[in-house]
């Protein structure tokens, strides 16, 4: 009996009924909707499934470490911008100077390593920025990484002088593009990370430190744990995975764009881990329930496009349906839907 | 004479160290520095010219009538990431409505504004009655804004109608006494004040009043204070809440109108990201994002120190105007770093350690 | 004598999800009396003044007020009907100004608008009442939190209160403070106010009340007439438990040749401690008395390093160490119970193992995780040997009673097995019972060569437990007394300045 009241008033089953709800909707409307099909030549997967979850890899990878900022009762505004830093510095090793050379092909200026490295170090970096505002400064977290996400596309401006560059470079292009195993490589990197992240966090104390902070950081500090070397940690950790989500974007259209690369990731990020029941005021967090969260914003977006809705209105389409699971989600009404479901057991246990 | 001097003074200095106004000094204080610095640099130019000033205020007032709700919201301790996409909603109606439709243009600002407060009361609802962190409720808010927004259209439309014309062109010239054609003249470069300007300050007045004159007001600072404390002490929470929100979205609509008078044009994708200026004007204004600090002086400082910046890289001619947006992120830098310090510091809590005295 | 009553209560019922909060209570207020509601932790009490403000909704019972039968929804409706109270923790907003938060709500107008003038003059009169004299301009967070507690008090008493309702009034005062509170209490009683009087001293009780009722696990005990009662037979009310069983407690036996466990030089922290020197033995148990503020608290953040230790030396076992943060102290085998459980102690959160885990855990570092298996043994083994009482240790410890909590919190250090334990005020707000149970782990730890450095407001349990007590007045140690034979008396004369003696 306990634990079906608890099984209810768990948001991460309200987050698994709700993408299980847009799928059925999906399945129900077009049933070729859920048809896989594996391309004879590429030997890769094909398929909306497939493609929603590709598609939602960059929202995945950043959400991961925004799971771990909102339990710490913080966010972090400036993944989108990030995404774009990392995006054009890419290019800029790839092309370094579009007037000296003028044509994008299957060519690398710098080595390759450096053009995925050099990227990352600087998010990261950025990241720390942001972690050490916070962590040492004490700013509050909103305002911290607002600094960020204003200056941040100024930076990237910066870096290409302004200009869009594109490549033909093959290496590059696969990040984005490629496959391994029959997967569209973004998903390959997704489970790499999500795996590698939930290891870390719940192989080690991390997890419960990150917890422990996120309810009350004066008594973790008083039981010994440094609060603000976690809050760094965390902080860098979200700068690195929003320069990795930004190489498989800017990969994907193998290009580098610094106004409109990952503009509003940050809402989908923060919105991926609300909806996967991770509260935004710090505490118990859950990254499986991010992933779903992540999925149910990348369903309604592939679903909306697949009955032939202009993109732009997928926002309104993106609003209503993330309306009704925060508002089932709202404590108000699970608290509501507990005591109904309580009372329900009792009349039964009358007649019974 | 001399103890009426230094009761003087003593009520200077306690004006200056209390650290409630001390922010709103630095931003004033800032602004006038950047001016000075401009002024220095470019006064050639024609930086110190009346028109540039009022440029300033011609150009941003769209951003600095949603500021006045920003505020508000952010004293409570909320956030609200609409109010560009209703203020694009806004536009779009009235383009699509006049142009498209016909409609009069009244009638088109009177909906919209209808609009943008029931949009406010719906979001406020969410916070306040189903406890949705405000970031999330908003976010949904604009997310339908800009979706209902592309609904109606996905194209710009240019606005083509008589009164939004006349509205559009009304303007107040600062004039100057000629000696030579003995009558009043328009200063040379011409500077103006028009109707979004009028808006700007009558709605800046109005929400000081709201604020430091009404039970209202400063309602909405306990609450941001602390809700908890405010409830125990029977203030309104709710009614309080719901009121600022409703409130932001009037603002969010009226910034609408005045940005549909100022580009003549109504877009899905116009004013993206512009919540991000209204927030930031709001923080560099010395508003609190954690809540119960802010002023309406401090506000529009913020709105004009930011929108200064760009009218200095303008008047530069060489730097890139992306410059704009790493300076904005340093200044605001500089002053929640400075908040931090006057906040949480010791001068904010050491300050005035007033045992009580004994008799 | 009907007519002198000015509140009743009859049958109050109210049901939480589980358990009955109040059954059937009843409770009458006369005119002009100070009437102190009695009770352990979950007796009810606060249940009974939340249902009277509106907090809480009743579902059975009848509260009439000057006869008149009324249904308060909130603690405005409440204030208006005449119910004023003053709550435990300080409820004011500490951005707004001392004069503002006595007013808002109900600010003077004029033409329309705020009068701040009047605002500002008539807390500026109403404080000096109390004799608080201050700038009532400044925003509320620059005061102290006796300040800040006496606004409250006098945003209260200024609406026109038929009835007062005080809630641990005195909890975060200091002497001086409490007797200015009594004063003004006096004063609102010889105005026909009648005051609901909630404190867990039962000095204060006796010293104040008129009458007392006590109420225990939601039924009501009784009620009684100040001086028809001793101080035990209503401590034995309250908690229903045999009294020599609390109080036979007997000190820890100090071994002569103990050796030196820590020895403190000169500590200080420029502006809140200084020149602080004192050393402490094996098995000893240290009391710190004094003052709120006297620098107690600051003492033993300074030596567990929650804040920094800028002069003097201290050395443990007789080696010298730096102690720069928590950490330091945690690897040192120093433990730390704070005062402020809910602020310092408590992760609200999470459950009680990872509570009582957590410190071991910092210890060990994030790499070493200690496997659930381990946790759930540690959890299991401290909840059987503090008797803390919960289903199972996965239950949220915010979900527990104050007693209960602090128990958690000790079991997470005790789990790190140190040589030194601090415990500041680990009895204040918690039950009887619990406290008295607290008090006897305390000394059979002892006993077993734990040293412990125990600090309290309350005196007698300082005196009952110490080895030697050290009295500090404003930031500095102002005395050391041997612990077997001293008295309240000894002690408060050192704090009230009379005497600076060492009779150890």
């Amino acid at each position: 009996m306990k634990s079906k009241e608890s099984f209810l008033k768990n948001k991460l089953t309200w987050a698994i009924i709700a993408e299980l709800l847009i799928l059925l909707v999906a399945g129900i409307l077009r049933p070729e909707f859920f048809s896989l099909e594996i391309n004879p030549t590429t030997g890769m997967l094909y398929g909306s499934l497939v493609d929603i979850i590709n598609r939602s890899a960059e929202i995945t990878i950043i959400a991961m470490g925004m799971t771990l900022v909102i339990a710490l009762g913080g966010t972090d505004i400036s993944v989108g911008a990030l995404v774009a830093v990392a995006g054009a510095f890419a290019l800029k090793f790839l092309r370094w100077d579009v007037t000296l050379y003028p044509t994008p092909g299957d060519y690398t200026i710098y080595p390759f390593i450096i053009v995925i490295a050099v990227p990352l170090i600087i998010c990261t970096l950025m990241g720390l920025f942001n972690g050490l505002l916070i962590g040492k400064l004490k700013l509050q977290p909103i305002i911290a990484t607002l600094i960020l996400m204003v200056a941040g596309r100024g930076i990237a401006q910066i870096a290409t002088n302004g200009k869009q560059f594109t490549t033909g470079y093959t290496p590059y292009r696969f990040i984005g593009q490629g496959s391994f195993l029959g997967l569209p490589f973004p998903i390959i990197i997704t489970i790499v990370v999500c795996a590698a992240m939930m290891i870390f966090v719940r192989k080690t104390a991390f997890g419960t430190f990150v917890e422990s902070v996120g309810v009350n950081p004066s008594a973790s500090r008083v039981t010994g744990l440094k609060s603000s070397r976690i809050i760094i940690i965390v902080y860098t950790l979200t700068g690195l995975l929003s320069g990795i989500a930004g190489l498989i974007y800017s990969s994907r259209i193998a290009s580098c764009d610094s106004n409109n690369a990952g503009v509003n990731y940050e809402m989908d990020a923060i919105l991926a881990v609300v909806l996967g029941g991770t509260s935004m005021t710090g505490g118990k967090f859950s990254m499986t329930g991010t992933i779903i969260g992540s999925l149910i914003i990348r369903t309604i977006t592939t679903l909306v496009y697949y009955f032939g809705i202009t993109s732009e209105s997928i926002m309104a389409f993106k609003a209503a349906i993330i309306l009704v699971v925060i508002v089932i989600q709202s404590e108000p009404v699970r608290k509501k839907l507990a005591t109904m479901q309580a009372r329900k057991q009792k009349v039964g246990e009358l007649r019974g | 004479m001399s103890s009426v001097g230094k009761k003087k003074s003593n009520r200077f200095v306690n004006f200056i160290t209390n650290p409630k106004y001390l922010m709103v000094l630095a931003t004033i204080g800032i602004f006038l520095v950047i001016y000075a610095f401009g002024a220095a640099m470019y006064g050639d130019k024609g930086f110190t010219k009346l028109r540039t000033f009022m440029l300033l205020f011609v150009d941003n007032a769209y951003i600095g009538i949603s500021a006045v709700g920003m505020t508000m919201v952010l004293i409570t301790g909320g956030i609200d990431l609409s109010v560009a996409a209703v203020a694009s909603l806004t536009g779009m109606f009235i383009a699509y409505g006049t142009t498209v439709l016909n409609i009069d243009p009244i009638v088109c600002m009177v909906f919209s504004i209808i609009v943008g407060i029931g949009l406010g009361l719906g979001m406020g609802a969410l916070v306040t009655y189903l406890k949705i962190p405000p970031f999330v409720a908003t976010l949904t808010g604009m997310f339908l804004a800009r979706g209902v927004c592309s609904l109606i259209s996905r194209d710009s439309i240019s606005i083509n109608n008589e009164l939004i014309d006349k509205l559009a062109g009304w303007k107040v010239n600062f004039m100057t006494w000629s000696a030579e054609k003995a009558q009043w003249v328009k200063i040379k470069p011409v500077a103006y004040v028009n109707l979004n300007v009028v808006l700007f300050i009558v709605m800046i007045l109005v929400g000081a009043y709201i604020l430091q004159k009404t039970r209202l007001g400063r309602n909405i600072y306990a609450v941001g204070g602390n809700e908890q404390s405010a409830r125990l002490m029977g203030l309104p929470v709710n009614k309080t809440k719901m009121f600022v929100y409703g409130f932001n979205g009037f603002c969010s609509a009226l910034a609408g109108i005045a940005y549909a008078l100022y580009v003549k044009s109504g877009w899905n994708l116009a004013l993206q990201g512009g919540e991000l200026d209204v927030i930031s004007s709001a923080v560099i204004g010395g508003v609190l994002l954690s809540g119960g600090v802010g002023y309406m002086v401090g506000t529009s400082f913020g709105v004009l120190l930011k929108a200064i910046i760009p009218s200095l890289i303008t008047f530069n001619g060489t730097l890139s105007s992306w410059w704009g947006k790493i300076i904005t992120g340093l200044l605001v830098l500089i002053f929640v770093v400075l908040q931090q310090v006057v906040m949480n510091g010791q001068f904010f809590k050491k300050k005035a350690k007033a045992v009580p005295q004994k008799e | 004598m009907e007519h002198d009553v000015i509140l009743t209560m009859r049958g109050i019922e109210i049901q939480f999800p589980g358990v009955k909060a109040l059954d059937g209570v009843d409770f009458t207020l006369r005119r002009g009396e100070v009437h102190a509601l009695l009770g352990e932790n979950g007796a009810g009490k606060s249940t009974l003044i939340k249902c009277l403000t509106g907090v809480n909704k009743m579902d059975a019972g009848k509260i009439e007020l000057e006869g008149k039968e009324i249904r308060p929804t909130n603690p405005q409706n409440a204030m208006e009907l005449g119910i004023s109270t003053v709550f435990q923790e300080i409820n004011l907003c500490d951005n707004l100004s001392v004069a503002e938060n006595i007013f808002i709500g109900r600010q003077p107008m004029k033409r329309g608008q705020i009068d701040w003038k009047e605002i500002n003059k008539r807390s500026a009169e109403l404080l000096e009442r109390f004799h608080v004299h201050i700038d009532v301009t400044r925003p509320l967070s620059q005061y102290s939190t006796a300040i800040q507690q006496m606004v409250s008090i006098a945003r209260a008493v200024d609406v026109d209160a038929k009835v007062l309702i005080l809630d641990e009034p005195t909890s975060s005062l200091d002497n001086d403070e409490v007797k200015r509170l009594f004063d003004v209490m006096r004063a609102l009683k010889a105005q026909g106010i009648a005051i609901i009087f909630i404190t867990h001293f039962l000095d204060q009780v006796f010293e104040m009340s008129d009458r007392m009722t006590v109420l225990r696990n939601g039924h009501l005990i009784g009620v009684y007439n100040a001086g028809e009662i001793t101080k035990l037979e209503l401590v034995s009310n309250m908690i229903g438990k045999d009294l020599d069983e609390i109080f036979d407690l007997k000190r820890a036996t100090q071994q002569e040749n103990a050796e030196t466990m820590l020895e403190a030089e000169h500590i200080g922290v420029p502006g809140k401690v200084e020149d602080i020197s004192f050393n402490q033995k094996k098995g000893e148990l240290l009391g710190f008395a004094g003052l709120l503020g006297s620098g107690r608290t600051e003492t033993a953040e300074m030596i567990f390093g929650v804040t920094k230790m800028q002069n003097g030396d201290l050395k443990i076992a007789g080696v010298p160490v730096k102690i720069g943060e928590p950490m330091d102290a945690i690897n040192h085998k120093i433990a730390f119970c704070p005062e402020d459980r809910k602020r310092d102690g408590i992760i609200g959160d999470l459950t009680i193992r990872e509570n009582i885990a957590l410190a071991l855990q910092a210890r060990r570092g994030m790499m070493k995780p200690m496997s659930r298996k381990e946790q759930d043994e540690l959890a299991d083994k401290y909840i059987k040997m503090l008797s803390i009482a919960t289903p199972d240790a996965e239950k949220k410890i915010g979900e527990l009673s104050g007693g209960n909590q602090q128990k958690v919190i000790l079991a997470r250090w005790m789990a790190t097995e140190p040589d030194l334990l601090i415990l500041d005020e680990p009895t204040r707000g918690i039950d009887v019972g619990a406290k008295a149970e607290i008090q006897r782990l305390m000394l059979q730890m002892c006993e077993e060569g734990m040293s412990i450095i125990f600090i309290s407001s309350e005196l007698d349990e300082i005196i009952r437990c110490s080895n030697r007590i050290i009295v500090m007045r404003d930031g500095k140690k102002a005395g050391e007394l041997n612990g077997e034979n001293c008295t309240q008396a000894d002690i408060m004369r050192i704090i009230a300045g009379e005497k600076d003696g060492e009779n150890a």
